[in-house]
């Protein structure tokens, strides 16, 4: 009963597929992201099917979800953020129904793998660039300029453009960073519970019950980490394009 | 759909904005975990290291100059990293100064 609580993040191919030397294989990872996206079409298209006045629980759900985001470009991006309203959903809708659904038993977390939260929070930086420029032309490079003394710009520019160049880093690390350690503390006190089950001392069996009791608690814990941290995401991306949008300088 | 009187939806209306009265205060936000601030500062610090290192030693490789940039753009990027920290903890503290506030 060897239990190793990385084992739940190995990527196994469950499809092998190699095109020009690339191992493209449909692995446990993409699987469970073809359920996410299943998931939240499903979701949405069957909370708004009735369309009715006076919204069922799922549709509710739906509106409570669509105002939530709304709202939070609103706040952090102003009115002209709207417009990327249908991408920040997206995004804040695929990382939620990722943690949630990864929190299920036996299930595959696609936000514990830096190479899926890493190439999200690239595009979104990406975006951001392309929306500056478009938008200020060259002008979007004054992000990068303080207000300072011309002798200290010399050491500030560059300072600027690495703490620029650091969110994508920060912005992935830290949802796959939570998820990872939220698991892995799952399936060690999950461990703890069958070891101390399976114990010879007879006394010792009974103890089993604490870190089950601890699994219920961190579990509860988890679940709200799970909405947090997809909120974070959301959020820093709006914060970010507004940036973009409307160059605020940092005070 | 049961067909309602003006009467009741009068009175749904009112409890709707009741409700929304009690909730408004809270703040959209919801709280952090102390766990997930500490993730936050030391992801913010460490990506700025490691950005600063990248960028110094592609700069190196491209010239050819090794190790003058991967040192410069070192100590630059741990700048950028207290640079982020402080941002982070001046978003947080203002953040809590709002929650407390109302």
């Amino acid at each position: 009963m060897a239990m190793n609580p990385m084992e739940q993040f190995a990527i196994r191919p469950l499809v092998p597929l190699h095109i020009g030397g690339y191992d493209v294989s449909f692995t446990n990872q993409s699987l469970w992201m073809v359920i996410v996206i299943g998931a939240i079409t499903l979701f949405m298209a069957l909370a708004v099917s009735k369309r009715s006045l006076v919204p069922s629980r799922m549709q509710s759900m739906a509106e409570i979800s669509y105002e939530f985001v709304a709202n939070m470009i609103g706040t952090a991006a102003g009115e002209d953020g709207l417009r990327f309203f249908p991408f920040v959903f997206t995004l804040f809708m695929f990382v939620l129904f990722s943690n949630f659904l990864g929190l299920l038993p036996g299930s595959f977390t696609v936000t514990s793998q830096i190479a899926v939260t890493f190439s999200l929070a690239a595009f979104v930086i990406a975006m951001v660039i392309v929306v500056g420029f478009a938008r200020h032309g060259i002008g979007f490079l004054k992000l990068f300029v303080p207000h300072a003394p011309i002798y200290l710009l010399i050491l500030l520019v560059p300072i600027e453009f690495i703490s620029f160049m650091t969110r994508p880093i920060s912005l992935s690390v830290r949802l796959f960073a939570n998820m990872l350690a939220g698991h892995t503390l799952l399936k060690v006190f999950a461990s703890f519970v069958i070891s101390l089950g399976g114990a010879s001392l007879i006394w010792l069996k009974p103890l089993a019950i604490a870190p089950f009791f601890l699994i219920v608690a961190i579990t509860a814990l988890e679940l709200l980490v799970a909405f947090l941290q997809a909120y974070v995401f959301a959020i820093l991306t709006c914060i970010y394009i507004n940036e973009g949008l409307h160059l605020h300088d940092h005070h | 759909m049961s067909a309602q009187k003006p009467e009741d939806l009068r009175k749904l209306g009112e409890r709707l904005d009741a409700a929304e009265r009690k909730y408004a205060d809270r703040g959209a936000k919801p709280p952090q975990t102390s766990l997930g601030i500490a993730f936050r500062f030391s992801t913010e610090m460490v990506a700025g290291v490691a950005v600063g290192g990248a960028l110094g030693y592609g700069i190196d490789w491209l010239a050819g100059t090794r190790p003058v940039f991967l040192i410069v753009f070192f100590v630059l990027g741990a700048a950028a990293g207290i640079l982020n920290v402080i941002r982070a903890a001046r978003e947080l503290n203002a953040e809590m100064a709002k929650r407390d506030g109302d």
